[in-house]
């Protein structure tokens, strides 16, 4: 049986302007799922995290609770209902 | 009435605008808008309520075009940026070049990896032009120490000139349904065969509406003491063509050297024309002493023009669009530095002052009459 996998995205404050504020309710059982989600309701969020081929964009990193997606499962990492997705530009630049 | 001289400025943290009356004695700088955001393309859309355009790089978020309608006093983000279709593989890197296109609200983009895009809604909404951009030798190109970059777009009735670096000069003459690897006599340094078909490091390509047919191109010179395959290719950095681009002819004899990345035609002579000559293996001013050079019979003859300019210890670069000049009845020329300076030559690059003196490093200097 289905049930509904409700997290909290945290954005960092570049993205709130797309995104209505610094955090949404997404329904979503992966993190792919979740940007699948976002792609969907909320485009131009989407594209500033991902670009048109779909991939996540490089100087980002995605968090589930207290841990870097590529520490998990990528995008495949599974969510779990409460859990916070947070966004964050990597430190880079000069 | 026109009687604003807009500059707009990319630079590598934000656009700048500076505004100054016919006069030009002052500029009054605002920005930087984008902040900490490279800009390497801007426009001043004159057509109309003058409207500038920015090209934001934005390494985080992906590419942003930001829009001003207020003469630069604040911008916003357009509805859109230009976008690779999803299917097609190619994600969109920078825009390097923003043109007016025919109808009002037409602009035309440049982009990296090399690509077309149009828009026919001042920006909210973009195409991809797919005569150029899936070009047969579009998965060929290759990148240069830019990027892989298509940063020259002119438009001359149905004829479209782009510009792309490493892929050479492309030539349209169906108003950008088609186009066709048009190097005839243009150079490439970097491979064994010295006049390829196409693959050329065009730098930038400029003409004049009152000489139909021909066009003046910096390409990527410095090769005159190659001793490989293929042998020493001297001079083949600055070039003429006198047929709409279907053949060219060097005219870099008297040139310190021929590698450089801007060429400016003079507004109202179409025989008159600026480089900024650098060392090939540097790229930055022959000797620590910038200087513009001029030839005033379309390229048989240059002069250098450095009064006003630093004698010595100057190392910096000026790049592909960081030099431009108005279009006044006495036009002054004006030039951006990868160290952040601006400067203006008075009449026509006769002398040459510093505007500002410590901006960010600067990619696109741009300036129109408003």
């Amino acid at each position: 049986m289905d049930t509904v996998t409700t997290v909290t995205l945290y954005l960092p404050e570049p993205l709130r302007t797309y995104g209505g504020g610094a955090e949404l309710l997404v329904s979503a059982r992966t993190v792919q799922a979740l940007l699948d989600d976002l792609e969907q309701t909320r485009p131009i969020l989407y594209r500033n995290v991902c670009d048109e081929t779909g991939a996540m964009r490089r100087h980002l990193n995605i968090f589930v609770n207290a841990d870097n997606v590529r520490d998990l499962a990528g995008l495949d990492t599974a969510l779990e209902p409460g859990d916070v997705i947070t966004i964050v530009p990597a430190v880079s630049g000069g | 009435m026109a009687d604003r001289v807009m500059l707009t400025i990319g630079t590598k943290k934000g656009v700048f605008v500076a505004e100054a009356s016919k006069a030009r004695r002052s500029f009054a700088l605002r920005g930087p808008f984008g902040t900490g955001v490279p800009v390497y393309s801007t426009l001043v859309d004159s057509r109309g309520t003058p409207t500038i355009y920015a090209s934001s790089c934005n390494p985080f978020f992906g590419m942003k075009v930001l829009k001003s309608t207020n003469m630069g006093k604040s911008f916003k983000e357009t509805k859109s940026a230009p976008a690779f279709p999803k299917d097609d593989g190619r994600a969109l890197v920078n825009i390097w070049s923003i043109e007016p296109g025919k109808a009002k609200k037409e602009l035309w983009a440049g982009a990296e990896p090399a690509s077309l895009f149009r828009s026919y809604d001042a920006g909210d909404s973009w195409e991809m032009v797919p005569g150029i951009s899936n070009h047969e030798h579009a998965r060929k190109w290759s990148p240069g120490n830019g990027g892989l970059c298509m940063h020259t777009i002119i438009r001359d009735g149905n004829r479209v000139h782009l510009g792309i670096s490493t892929g050479g000069h492309y030539l349209s003459e169906d108003g950008g349904e088609t186009f066709s690897a048009s190097n005839t006599g243009v150079g490439a340094g970097f491979q064994p065969d010295p006049y390829p078909e196409f693959g050329q490091c065009v730098h930038k390509i400029a003409r004049h509406d009152a000489a139909p047919g021909r066009l003046y191109m910096q390409n990527h010179g410095g090769w005159a003491d190659w001793t490989g395959p293929g042998g020493p290719r001297p001079d083949i950095g600055v070039l003429r063509s006198d047929d709409y681009g279907h053949s060219w002819r060097s005219i870099a004899k008297g040139l310190p050297s021929d590698f450089g990345f801007p060429i400016v035609v003079h507004p109202h002579d179409a025989d008159t024309i600026y480089v900024m000559p650098l060392e090939p293996a540097t790229r930055t001013c022959p000797g620590g002493a910038p200087a513009v050079w001029r030839s005033e019979n379309g390229g048989d003859a240059w002069s250098k023009l450095k009064k006003g300019l630093p004698k010595k210890e100057s190392y910096f670069t000026i790049l592909r669009d960081a030099m431009t000049i108005d279009e006044l009845k006495t036009p002054a020329l004006y030039f951006g530095t990868t160290t952040g300076q601006l400067w203006i030559g008075r009449e026509g690059g006769e002398k040459f002052e510093c505007l500002f003196d410590a901006l960010p490093p600067i990619h696109n200097v741009k300036v129109a009459v408003v």
